[in-house]
C-alpha cells in the first residue's frame, strides 16, 4: 500500500511537471489513463485532491496560503463523493452476487423443462420458450406416454421474473405427482387445479392448455384453463382457426370442471399453443393482433415446426428491438403422416 | 400509464370507479383500494370500468384476490362498463363464469 | 493523560462544535488533511443522526491507545427511540437513497472500526475508531 502511494505519487508528479511545462494533450490523456488505474487501486477522489495538493506544493514552492486552504473545502466535499463512490463499488458488488445466484436459479429451472428432442414418423414437434429477465413464468412440457399418445402443455404464471418463476415450479411439480398414466385433459387439468388453489397467493393465478394427440386414431384432444387460445391450421383448406376452449383459470376456485374439446388432424394440419408473451408482444407501441401472428405463421408454414417457432420469435423480437416485455413461449405439433 | 380510483359510498354498496390502465405498475394500488372496500360487511362492491382502456394479468390478479374477498365477507363483487377488449379478458380466461359482470351499452360499438 | 471531549448535540450548533473538537484532536494525534477530513465527516453523520433522529445525545471524542497504536475514537450516545432493524440500516442504499447522506454505512467505511447497540425506546450507542498509519 505505502510503496504503491510512492510510486502513485512519482508517477503524478511527473505527469505534473510534463504538463506544466508543455500544456500538451499527450500529458493529458496520460492524466485520463491514469485515472483507471486509481479506480483500479482504490484510489478515493478524496486521495486524488490530497495526492494533487502535495505535488503541487512541491512543485510550485510558496504556494499562497488561500490556495492552500481552498483545497479543506474541495476535500470536504470530496469525502461526499468518496463514500458515494465506494457505495457505489459496494452494491455492485452485491448486483454480482444477486446475479450468480439468480443465474444458478435459472439453470434449475431449465432443468424442469423437458430437454431432450422428441424425434417422431408421426408428428414434427417445435417449441421455443425465451423469459423476459433470467426466469420464466411460462412452463411448457411435451411428453409420450406409454400408448404412444403425445402431450404437450403451455402454461403461463401472472407476472414475470422471480415469483412467477417459484410459481411455475409448482406446475412441474404437480404434473409429475400426476399418475404415470396420463389422464385425460380435463381430468389433468382439475387436479392440478386442485393443487394450485391450496398452494398460490390469492392475487396470482395460472394459465394453461393441455392436450394430446392420438397418433393412431389422429385427432387431438385438449382443454383450457383460461388460457390465450392457440391455433389449428388446416391444409386442405389452407386456413388457421382459433383453438379455443372454456375453463377457468387455476387457482380461483377448488372445484371447476373443465371440459375437453376433441378435433381431428389430417396430415400437414398443425397446433399451435402459445402463451401471452406472443401475443403481448407490442411493435410501433401496439399489440400485434392474432391475425398478424397468423399471417407470420403462415409465411414459415413450409418450414419444420422447430425452424418456424424459432423464425418467429426472431422476427418479434427483432419487431421489439429485442427488449421482451414478457416471458414467451410458442409451440407447434403438425401431424406427418 | 396512471390509474385514477374515485370511491362513493352508500348504505349498502360501495362503487369503486377507475380511470386508466391496471396493470403491474397500478395493480398495488388498486388492491390498496379495493380490498378494504371488500371486507366491509353488508356491503356489495361494484367496480367501473368505464374508464378503463387495459388490464394485465397482474391486474386481473386483484380483481381474482376481491373475488375471493367478497366471498369470505358474504358480499358480491360486481364490474361494469368494460370495454371490449377487457371483456375479452375475462371470456378467455373464464372469470366471467365467477364474477358478476353488467354488459354496458354504451360502450357495446356497433 | 488522555484527552477526552464532551459535546452536547441538541442543535447544529452542537454539531459544528463536535467536528470543530474533533479535528482538533485528530491533528494533534498526526492524522494527516485527508484523515481530518474523514474523521469530520463520520462526526457530523453520527452527530445529525443524533438531532435528526433522537432531537438530543452526545459526542464524546477521545484518544486510545492499544498496543502502541494511537487513534481516535469518537462515541455517539442518545436516548432517542432507538433503532428498530440494525442490519437494514447498515445496508448500502438504505439511507443515501432517501438523501439523508452517507448514512451508518458510510461512518462506517470512513472509521477502522465500528460497533453499534440500539435498544428499542432507550436509545442508541455507536463507537467507531480510527488508527493512526
Amino acid at each position: 500500500m505505502e510503496e504503491t502511494k510512492i510510486s502513485m505519487y512519482q508517477l503524478y508528479k511527473d505527469m505534473l511537471t510534463s504538463y506544466l511545462k508543455n500544456k500538451s494533450e499527450h500529458a493529458l490523456y496520460h492524466a485520463q489513463q491514469f485515472s483507471k488505474e486509481m479506480m483500479e487501486k482504490d484510489m478515493s477522489p478524496e486521495e486524488t485532491v490530497s495526492l494533487h495538493l502535495s505535488v503541487f506544493q512541491e512543485l510550485a514552492e510558496d504556494l499562497p496560503e488561500e490556495v492552500v486552504d481552498s483545497f479543506d473545502l474541495l476535500l470536504e466535499v470530496m469525502i461526499g463523493y468518496g463514500l458515494a463512490y465506494r457505495e457505489h463499488q459496494s452494491l455492485r458488488d452485491r448486483q454480482r452476487q444477486i446475479e450468480s445466484e439468480l443465474n444458478v436459479a435459472a439453470r434449475m429451472q431449465k432443468s424442469l423443462l423437458p430437454n431432450g428432442e422428441i424425434s417422431l414418423d408421426s408428428v414434427d414437434l417445435g417449441v421455443i420458450s425465451v423469459p423476459a429477465g433470467k426466469m420464466s413464468g411460462d412452463y411448457y412440457d411435451y411428453s409420450l406416454d406409454e400408448h404412444g399418445n403425445i402431450g404437450v402443455a403451455v402454461a403461463d404464471v401472472i407476472g414475470k421474473g422471480v415469483p412467477a418463476a417459484m410459481s411455475m415450479s409448482m406446475i412441474k411439480y404437480a404434473m409429475d405427482t400426476l399418475p404415470e398414466q396420463r389422464l385425460e385433459p380435463g381430468a389433468l387439468l382439475e387436479s392440478l387445479n386442485r393443487v394450485v388453489e391450496r398452494n398460490i397467493d390469492s392475487d396470482m393465478f395460472i394459465t394453461m392448455m393441455y392436450g394430446f394427440y392420438h397418433p393412431e386414431e389422429h385427432y387431438f384432444s385438449y382443454a383450457s384453463a383460461g388460457h390465450e387460445p392457440g391455433f389449428v391450421y388446416n391444409l386442405e383448406k389452407d386456413s388457421f382457426e382459433s383453438l379455443e376452449a372454456k375453463g377457468l383459470v387455476l387457482g380461483v376456485s377448488p372445484k371447476v370442471r373443465y371440459k375437453p374439446d376433441v378435433i381431428n388432424l389430417n396430415v400437414g394440419d398443425f397446433i399451435v399453443l402459445l402463451s401471452d408473451g406472443v401475443t403481448e408482444c407490442r411493435v410501433d407501441e401496439e399489440f400485434i393482433e392474432r391475425e398478424q401472428l397468423v399471417q407470420m405463421i403462415r409465411k414459415y408454414k413450409h418450414l419444420s415446426a422447430q425452424e418456424i417457432v424459432e423464425q418467429i420469435y426472431q422476427d418479434l423480437e427483432k419487431a421489439q428491438e429485442f427488449q421482451l416485455r414478457d416471458d414467451f413461449t410458442l409451440l407447434i405439433l403438425r401431424r406427418k403422416v | 400509464m396512471n390509474l385514477e380510483i374515485n370511491v362513493t359510498e352508500t348504505d349498502n354498496q360501495n362503487v369503486a370507479y377507475l380511470s386508466g390502465e391496471v396493470d403491474v405498475y397500478t395493480a398495488s394500488k388498486l388492491k390498496e383500494t379495493l380490498t378494504p372496500l371488500a371486507e366491509q360487511s353488508d356491503k356489495n362492491l361494484i367496480v367501473d370500468l368505464s374508464g378503463v382502456d387495459y388490464i394485465d394479468s397482474t391486474g386481473l390478479g386483484i380483481f381474482i384476490g376481491t373475488l375471493k374477498t367478497t366471498e369470505k365477507t358474504g358480499n358480491t363483487l360486481m364490474l361494469t362498463g368494460l370495454n371490449e377488449r377487457v371483456r375479452r379478458l375475462f371470456e378467455i380466461t373464464g372469470l366471467n363464469e365467477v364474477i358478476d359482470i353488467e354488459v354496458d351499452n354504451k360502450r357495446e360499438e356497433a | 493523560m488522555q484527552v477526552q471531549t464532551h459535546v452536547d448535540i441538541h442543535s447544529e450548533w452542537g454539531i459544528v462544535a463536535a467536528r470543530q473538537a474533533g479535528r482538533k484532536l485528530a491533528r494533534e494525534i498526526g492524522f494527516g488533511s485527508v484523515d481530518q477530513a474523514r474523521i469530520t465527516t463520520a462526526i457530523s453523520e453520527l452527530a445529525r443522526n443524533i438531532y435528526l433522529y433522537a432531537n438530543k445525545g452526545q459526542i464524546q471524542i477521545e484518544e486510545v491507545t492499544v498496543s502502541g497504536k494511537r487513534g481516535i475514537k469518537i462515541i455517539a450516545v442518545d436516548e432517542g427511540p432507538g433503532i428498530k432493524d440494525l442490519r437494514r440500516v447498515m445496508e448500502d442504499g438504505f439511507t443515501t437513497s432517501g438523501g439523508l447522506g452517507a448514512g451508518l454505512p458510510g461512518v462506517k467505511r470512513l472509521m477502522d472500526e465500528f460497533d453499534i447497540d440500539s435498544e428499542m425506546n432507550a436509545g442508541t450507542s455507536i463507537s467507531a475508531i480510527k488508527w493512526l498509519r
